[in-house]
């Protein structure tokens, strides 16, 4: 049996995923913010497929200190479970913010949620995806096209805008996933992203303003379902072997910004090993 | 440049922090949360690579205070600045709230900024200028119904601020108080913003752009800063309207505002 692990899998996009990965005969281990939302996710799940294998952990990914305990908590999960195996882990979690706002490190909120939470449990878990040549996906969007990474401010703390911090944060994840390819691919270890179009979701309306929840009530109303993109995610999860390229929209390789070449996914993963604390290539031994 | 920050854990105090950090100063951080306390710690050294001390402390109690200076004294630390962040706000009518409560509101935001503050500008490095921050708020300008409490704390210290600016100017301390409006610095306050509606998102401030032009402020010399347009034109209105309408209309405006929060099942 395949295991997956999902973040944010307690509603939209993450939930759809999770549920029909357990569907496919996957065992999901989900993440999610707040043991409420998580137990009600399960028995969701539970309730549509009896057999599904699910277990849920909860945290906020936001902390470092939390990401740590949940990266722990989900190998130890791994190794008793699993054989030690993952087989993907899908970043997912994100947020959108209207102001800046801080995490307890002093990190604004939207790249340590969307970007460095991934990065720091990617770490932990990246010897359990190595042992079955495992895949990395992460939620990215289409929005990460058109700017550049501020280098000398990634906190954007100089000009704050909640919008440009969010596709900065999507423009991460694609270099996070282009440093992985570029470190790990050789040894059997691949990262994609996956553009989920826009997808009817709350993800506008939690602890946002006003006007940032009024242009979310009517942006998502195009949006497609969240099953939708959900597919994409099984497709690359399925696939015998590892698909060749980086971006996937509706289960096809989609185009990214230029700013995504190897020399700027060095200079991130740097920065974000920096702000981490953690040394990719000094992972725990499993 | 020294600096110490009380109330660093929290959300303006760490944009206050990020804020020095990215100037390059060196940091004394201290909260009553400790673990918070260290994570910030760590998230400042990551980024600016600077020189942050932490040490948690309660200053509403004097033992408390009184082992962090020792700690200050025996590593013969001097500070250039002091940044008075820590403070406590809670909502409601006087007589709804818990006595103690509101004590502590006065305790905290007053009492315990004083014995801070002077035991601070004791201990400044000789020879160089010093700055002191008080954090007031746009409540000290009107008189806060439902806030009362708060409010006149803020206003103690808008006008020991004012006063002690001119004690202190001829040597060589320049202090500063901060009158914001809204800042979305905890969970809570961004739901609280939100119940207020219109009026509380538009007098809402930019964390991170307050504490850069606070610092810039402060250090050039000034002695008041109210951030925001909109919110230096209410607090030129309050000074022309009778105190007692303007008691009259917040009343009715933070009301309206509580009720919704606290109960938004009836919208
Ligand atoms: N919706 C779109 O149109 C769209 C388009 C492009 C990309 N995306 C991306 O898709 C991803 C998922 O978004 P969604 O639209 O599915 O939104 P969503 O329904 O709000 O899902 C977000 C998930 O992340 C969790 N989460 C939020 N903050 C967290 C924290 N601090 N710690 C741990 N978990 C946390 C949420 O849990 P709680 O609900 O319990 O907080 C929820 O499970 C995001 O990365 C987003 O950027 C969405």
């Amino acid at each position: 049996m395949k295991t997956a692990v999902i973040t944010g899998a307690t509603s939209g996009i993450g939930f759809e995923t999770a549920s029909l990965l357990a569907r496919k005969g996957f065992r999901v281990l989900g993440i999610g913010h707040s043991e409420e939302n998580c137990l009600k996710a399960q028995e969701r799940i539970l309730s549509e497929n009896p057999d599904a294998k699910i277990a849920y952990f909860w945290g906020d990914l936001m902390q470092q200190r939390e990401v740590l305990c949940l990266s722990r908590d989900v190998a130890a999960y791994l190794s008793e479970n699993c054989d030690g195996e993952l087989n993907v882990l899908i970043n997912n979690a994100g947020c959108v913010r209207s102001w800046y706002a801080t995490t307890d490190e002093g990190y604004e909120q939207q790249f340590a949620l969307n970007h460095l939470a991934g990065f720091y449990l990617t770490h932990g878990l990246l010897p359990f995806l190595k042992k079955t040549k495992g895949r990395i996906i992460i939620t990215g969007s289409k929005s990460h096209k058109g700017i550049k990474v501020r280098w000398g401010d990634v906190m954007l703390s100089r000009g704050y805008n909640p919008l440009i911090a969010y596709k900065q944060s999507k423009l991460c994840n694609v270099l996070f996933a282009k440093g992985i390819n570029d470190r790990y691919a050789a040894e059997g270890v691949r990262a994609y992203v996956v553009d989920p179009g826009l997808v009817n979701t709350d993800i506008g309306n939690k602890k946002t303003g006003t006007l940032v929840k009024l242009i979310w009530a009517l942006r998502k109303l195009q949006g497609v379902p969240p099953t939708v993109p959900a597919k994409t995610y099984a497709f690359l999860c399925e696939q015998e072997k590892a698909p060749e390229g980086l971006c996937y929209y509706l289960c096809r390789e989609t185009t990214y910004s230029k700013q995504v070449t190897s020399e700027n996914a060095s200079r991130l993963f740097a920065l974000s090993e920096r702000l981490c604390g953690i040394c990719y290539g000094r992972e725990a031994a499993v | 440049m020294n600096v110490l920050i009380t109330g660093a854990a929290g959300g303006l105090g760490r944009a206050f922090a990020a804020e020095c950090g990215r100037r390059g100063y060196s940091l004394f951080l201290t909260d009553i949360n400790r673990e918070g306390l260290l994570c910030l710690q760590r998230g400042l050294e990551r980024q600016f690579n600077i020189t942050v001390t932490t040490k948690a402390c309660d200053l509403t109690n004097a033992e408390s205070v009184n082992d962090m200076l020792e700690l200050i004294d025996r590593h013969s630390i001097r500070f250039d600045m002091l940044l008075n962040i820590a403070g406590l706000d809670f909502e409601g009518s006087f007589m709804g709230r818990e006595r103690e409560k509101i004590i502590e509101i006065v305790t905290l935001n007053n009492a315990a900024t004083l014995r801070i503050t002077h035991a601070v500008i004791q201990r400044r490095r000789k020879g160089r200028c010093f700055t002191v921050v008080f954090v007031s708020s746009l409540a000290s300008m009107f008189p806060m119904p439902l806030k009362a409490t708060y409010a006149a704390s803020k206003r103690f210290l808008l006008d020991f601020a004012t006063s002690l600016r001119q004690e202190l100017k001829e040597q060589n301390v320049n202090v500063l108080a901060l009158c914001p409006g809204g800042m979305v610095t905890t969970r809570e306050s961004m739901e609280g913003i939100a119940a207020q509606g219109f009026w509380g998102e538009v007098t809402t401030n930019p964390l991170e752009t307050v504490a850069r032009k606070t610092l810039d402020r402060a250090l050039d010399g000034k002695g008041l800063y109210v951030p925001g347009s909109l919110n230096r034109t209410l607090s030129f209105l309050g000074k022309l309207i009778p105190r007692s309408i303007v008691a009259a209309v917040v009343y009715w405006r933070w009301n309206r505002a509580q009720n919704r929060w606290l109960n938004p099942a009836k919208e």
